[in-house]
């Protein structure tokens, strides 16, 4: 097929996709809200007219900020309101967990709850326990935290409206958890990919009744969002995790398709197009490289070879008694892949791009899998960007790359954007830009084009982990102390 | 209503014993000192009920007399302060020296006692130090850390009594570069002599310098000007620095007690108030404090007073000294160093002790045989050593001052102690304005001199011995320590180096060399140790064996590391720790062995590097054994409980910092070569590569800073390194 065709097909597609996933958000509400991670289908796409600013800093068209505690989830915004989480008091043993309502344009605080940790899990950094990004429907504001659950607060008020307690993840290297609700239709749905008990589910938004709950044991740890897909005639959930790229039924969470072209440790979220899913992937290690390498790397601390009991956190011990076939309290070879990877995904580590196409039926691997591209561009945490036909991606260093949605012809591969150091935060766009945010705190401003062009580098004065939310002509920084709101002056 | 009242009562019953739970958190104990117990005593009391109540939620009680409750005591003390130790174990106090001291287990009562006591006030207060630390308390540079696994609390079973193997133990403070203590407030320096004294130092020598803004005097019309720290040098670390997070958006680096000083004299206040107090704090903890000072070197602006005096010299040229047309014997620079003198002891006049120390690069050579004259006249040298014997010693030796350099060390060091020797003829220039004598120490005598130490040097004076820059280079020439008369090993004290300049910022350790050399100035009757250092926060594995191998003379390096990570981190973690630490030792073996300045902090320290020639064969060696240690410290990180972690983790990206310096040093060598051939393109990737990861390097910093020296190395690498390459980058860059 001619290839303009193609690009006018996937034009198409994409129009049927942004009014599709417009109309699987929940609640109508201002044009351009963000109200969830990255917004309209976890995109990082602000589709507004509004104009946004190029240059400015924590000290330059600032139009509001607050001190909000230690925190590395974006802001949320609908109908006028900011909601935004953050971590007070001790952040390694036990703080308080804050949920703040402030008001989009002036920075009002309209309402706050603070809720007791309890015991803190243990974490690496940079992570940290306010990570997850909430999501709202206008109505509801849904707040994930390890050691509380899923809390649903009312967004006029603040006041409990649900609870759901969930079981705090478990990471075999204690990364912490990380994962954020999404909203389909009129549920949340949660996915957290740990390396013991992995489940999606899905509870009716305004009443918190479990709709279903879908295992997925043949994952390891992974933090990729759910997003949706439409493809042929149908809207799936969408979920990416260790090996596999798989689509669900949003109204019974049965699984429909899998494309087992992934990698280990997936911690990038996809990004939907059209009808196409777009993912890259950094995970540690060659494609030899199981999880029983880094196992023995990393938790073998006398580095016989072997993994003891004392070795391997206690909630472990259930898998690892699985694994030890002849009893004698040591996982030797084998059996550390018996205990801790599912055989039906021995996957490793590596580096890849790839497009897959929704709407498929049981194992797709072969026949949907249309590019894939083995590159050193991905980032193993910042997730891409895929506007106006371009795939968008930044590394650390802030080595960026750019290639060809249809095809993954290179349009630029790793050239710096002149800001070094790491990125986590993925990039967003509105109004003809890119915003690139470093964890040193700088946002480097690109202009949307198939040439890498800087306009601006931003100095947001401290780190920032979280990736921006943009709405009402405005962006939300949420560096690691503090919600920063910048916009220019009306 | 029968029901009703029965459910209220039962209610109530709840209540009371969910009140009687919530209050009974942990044991009560009764900490008995005397009633007319010495500051120090009260203080091991207070220290002592502190760590119980961290450890085991104890409710303890500081009383001056027992009371007749049956409960677990403490006694602190000994038989001449405390009444209560005296009745209990009077008879059986065993004869302690000063520094000694003992925990005993008894009964009182009927119930398990403790008596925590010393042969001094302050050995007392190390004595509750020591209870702490068999509990699992771990005392290291950063603050106290509480162990893994929560001890049992148990009084009975112990049995310690301890005394010093290094009689005197010194650190030393303040001195010099923004990666060291010059750049920390009182308020951290607090913090340390508080560790300091858990680690059972009992001397402090404050080291300042001639430029810094520690004293005002004026001498003939000439009034001191130069009041400045870190060499008069700005870091600025606004922008987009490595590591700039640990600033808190900071525009410039400071020592935070400076920072509202803007002229001479404000400098000056600061300067003395903060010495002031690290005097009155260290006194508190029950430590002598010096003032080390160089007498023979002055500002520049002393050149009017000065008459041929030559260039300004030093870092920044910052310093003067006499000419030769003075000779030791001269009125006027007598006259000008007492002038120095007395205005320091006027400004600190607590100070127990005042170390002179002579220059590293003196240029004062010109009289120096006229001076062995004078001195051998005085005291008789002759019979035990000649001049040239002495010259020769200097140029042959094999320390780091050897040939000319030698030859002037010596000279240098003969006109220096002949012109003491005229300094104070009445013996009233080292007498406190508040009465009491100030004690002397001469440091950096040179070893060539050392057989003649004790007729040089009046035996009221202490010794303070450079030799070499670190314990490695020493121990290849301790032969030089044998040297010493026993007259004079006995008061004397060595130098050892923890960190070294000269290796520079990266993490060193040298405990295994320290342990030989300190073996060595033991057997000798050397009377102990002075500390020399920068960076404090790689250096706990060190000061955790010094604090226990001072009072214990089965601990080694590895043992001393063990105990410290098993207290930290819980069982599991050590065997992987001990092997980073010795990675670390390898490596700074290796940087001190070839490379001397290698990451000395100053201007050019890394684009000295931007150099064709292929990077030498250690580079690979020492990055090696960083990676080694890095790897070996994340992988203790794994195993290690919650505090363990953060621990581990600041010392786990000090290694990382090291390797990726080395990997930014080594694309910056494939750069210049790159260039010198023409490949333009190569030029810039290796360019590019180095500029990104002596990014990371910094960074890694950045993530774990903790003290004020940590902010002054992030500093230092963004003003002195990553700037300069920066700066080439884009000329490249722009050449591309």
């Amino acid at each position: 097929m001619p290839s303009c065709k193609r690009r006018a097909k996937l034009f198409t597609g994409l129009l049927l996709a942004a009014v599709t996933c417009l109309g699987s958000v929940a609640a109508e509400g201002f044009g351009d809200d963000w109200r969830q991670f990255r917004g309209p289908n976890c995109s990082g796409i602000s589709r507004s007219e509004v104009s946004l600013p190029t240059k400015f800093s924590f000290e330059d068209k600032v139009l509001w900020s607050h001190e909000v505690g230690d925190g590395i989830a974006s802001a949320v915004i609908a109908d006028g309101r900011c909601y935004c989480t953050g971590l007070l008091g001790d952040t390694e043993t036990e703080g308080i967990f804050v949920v703040y309502c402030f008001d989009a344009t002036t920075g009002t605080e309209h309402w706050r709850r603070e809720f007791t940790t309890g015991d803190l899990p243990r974490i690496t950094r940079p992570n940290s326990h306010a990570s997850s990004t909430p999501a709202t429907d206008g109505e509801r504001v849904y707040v994930y935290f390890s050691t509380l659950g899923l809390m649903v607060l009312d967004c006029k008020t603040g006041q409990d409206v649900w609870k759901e307690p969930i079981e705090q993840p478990q990471y075999l290297l204690g990364w912490g958890a990380a994962s954020s609700p999404v909203l389909v239709n009129d549920m949340v749905v949660f996915a957290q990919d740990d390396d013991l008990n992995p489940f999606i589910a899905a509870w009716e938004a305004k009443s918190g009744s479990l709709q279903w709950r879908t295992e997925r044991p043949d994952m390891l740890g992974g933090y990729a969002a759910p997003v949706l897909c439409t493809a042929n005639g149908r809207t799936d959930i969408v979920l990416a995790g260790s090996g596999k790229m798989k689509g669900y039924d949003p109204s019974d969470g049965k699984e429909l398709w899998t494309c087992n072209s992934l990698l280990r440790t997936v911690m990038t979220t996809p990004v939907v197009a059209g009808d196409r899913i777009f993912i890259t992937i950094q995970s540690y290690g060659d494609t030899d490289r199981h999880l029983k390498p880094a196992l023995l790397e990393w938790k073998d601390t006398n580095q016989d070879g072997k993994l003891s009991r004392e070795e391997v956190p206690r909630v472990f011990w259930k898998k690892f008694d699985k694994g030890d076939a002849n009893k004698d309290d040591l996982l030797v070879d084998q059996e550390i892949d018996a205990a801790f990877q599912s055989p039906n995904n021995m996957v490793g580590g590596g580096n890849i791009i790839q497009s897959i196409r929704g709407g498929g039926m049981g194992d797709v691997t072969k026949t949907h899998l249309d590019w894939n591209l083995d590159s050193r561009a991905p980032s193993n945490l910042s997730s891409p960007l895929v506007v106006d036909g371009r795939l968008f991606l930044v590394k650390k260093g802030g080595l960026s790359s750019c290639f060809d949605a249809e095809d993954g012809k290179t349009l630029w591969k790793l050239k710096r954007i002149r800001n070094l150091g790491d990125y986590y935060a993925s990039p967003v766009y509105g109004d003809g830009k890119i915003y690139v945010t470093g964890e040193n705190g700088f946002v480097v401003v690109l202009e949307n084009g198939s040439k890498l062009k800087r306009l601006a580098k931003n100095d947001m004065g401290e780190s920032i982990l979280a990736t921006p939310s943009i709405a009402d002509g405005k962006l939300f920084f949420r560096t690691r102390n503090r919600l920063i709101v910048v916009g220019e002056e009306s | 209503m029968f029901g009703r009242n029965l459910l209220i009562c039962s209610f109530l019953s709840c209540v009371v014993l969910l009140s009687g739970s919530a209050v009974a958190a942990g044991p009560n104990v009764e900490v008995v000192v005397g009633p007319d117990a010495p500051p120090l005593e009260t203080l091991a009391a207070e220290e002592l009920a502190a760590q119980f109540r961290t450890l085991f939620e104890a409710e303890p009680s500081i009383v001056q007399s027992e009371s007749n409750k049956a409960v677990p005591r403490v006694l602190i003390g000994s038989p001449e302060t405390n009444p209560a130790v005296k009745e209990v174990i009077g008879a059986n106090w065993p004869k302690l020296s000063k520094q000694g001291h003992l925990i005993r287990s008894l009964q009182v009562n009927g119930q398990p006692a403790l008596v925590v006591g010393g042969g001094s006030p302050v050995a007392t207060l190390w004595a509750v130090y020591e209870l702490g630390q068999h509990f699992g308390m771990r005392y290291t540079a950063h603050g106290d850390q509480i162990p893994a696994v929560k001890p049992e609390f148990k009084l009975s079973g112990i049995d310690k009594t301890l005394e010093p193997q290094h009689k005197q133990r010194i650190w030393r403070t303040v001195n010099d570069f923004p990666i060291g203590p010059e750049s920390w407030g009182l308020a951290e320096q607090k913090q340390m002599l508080r560790q300091l004294a858990k680690l059972k130092y009992n001397r402090l020598m404050i080291s300042v310098w001639p430029w810094q803004p520690f004293v005002d005097y004026e001498f003939q019309g000439t009034k001191k000007q130069t009041a400045t720290l870190f060499f008069g040098e700005e870091f600025p670390v606004s922008g987009d620095i490595p590591g700039r997070a640990a600033f808190r958006g900071a525009k410039v680096f400071t020592n935070p007690d400076f920072a509202k000083a803007k002229n001479y004299e404000q400098m000056t206040a600061a300067g003395v108030k903060l010495l002031s107090g690290i005097i009155d704090e260290a006194h508190r903890l029950g430590m002598r404090v010096g003032l080390s000072i160089s007498p023979l070197e002055f500002p520049k602006e002393f050149a009017a007073v000065l008459p041929d005096a030559p260039e300004p010299h030093g870092l920044n040229k910052l310093v003067i000294g006499p000419g030769p047309e003075q000779t030791p014997q001269d009125q006027q620079l007598l006259e000008l160093v007492r002038t120095k003198i007395r205005a320091y002891i006027e400004a600190y006049p607590d100070i127990d002790d005042i170390y002179l120390t002579m220059p590293e690069f003196p240029a004062w050579v010109a009289h120096a045989e006229q001076s062995w004259d004078q001195l051998d006249a005085k005291v008789g040298l002759a019979e035990t050593l000649k001049y040239q014997d002495a010259i020769k010693a200097a140029r042959e030796r094999k320390t780091i001052a050897s040939g000319d350099r030698g030859e002037n060390a010596v000279k240098g060091n003969i006109a220096a102690i002949d012109f003491l020797h005229n300094l104070d003829p009445n013996g009233r220039l080292f007498v406190s304005p508040k009465g009491h004598e100030i004690k002397g120490v001469l440091t950096a005598m040179d070893p060539a001199l050392y057989p003649i130490a004790d007729k040089l040097i009046p035996e009221y004076v202490e010794l303070l011995h450079f030799v070499d820059y670190t314990a490695r280079r020493v121990l290849a020439n301790k032969e030089l320590l044998a040297k010493l008369p026993p007259a004079a090993a006995k008061r004397s004290m060595i130098i050892v180096t923890l960190a070294d300049d000269n290796v520079g910022v990266l993490p060193q350790l040298a405990t295994g060399d320290i342990h030989q050399l300190l073996a060595e100035t033991k057997k000798l009757g050397w009377a102990g140790f002075s500390t020399r250092y920068w960076l404090v926060g790689d250096l706990d594995p060190t000061l955790h064996y010094l604090s226990r191998a001072s009072f214990d003379p089965g601990v080694t390096p590895k043992s001393a590391y063990n105990d410290l990570f098993d207290g930290i981190c819980g069982p599991g973690v050590s065997q992987r720790t001990t092997l980073a630490f010795e990675a670390i030792e390898k490596a700074t073996a290796i940087v001190d062995k070839h490379g001397l300045g290698f990451t000395f902090p100053v201007q050019g320290m890394v684009m000295k590097h931007y150099d064709s020639s292929p990077a030498p064969d250690w580079w690979k060696e020492a990055s090696d054994a960083y990676t080694e240690a890095m790897v070996e410290m994340y992988r203790g990180q794994t195993r290690a409980g919650k505090a363990g972690r953060n621990y581990i983790l600041y010392h786990a990206k000090r290694h990382e910092f090291a390797v990726t310096y080395f990997a930014a040093l080594t694309a910056l060598r494939a750069a210049a070569e790159a260039q010198k051939a023409g490949d333009k393109e190569k030029a810039y990737k290796e360019m590019d590569k180095a500029v990104e990861a002596l990014y990371n390097a910094t960074k890694c910093l950045g993530e774990v800073a903790v003290s004020n020296s940590d902010r002054g190395l992030i500093a230092v690498m963004g003003h002195y390194g990553f700037r300069p390459l920066m700066k080439e980058f884009d000329r490249i860059e722009a050449e591309e």
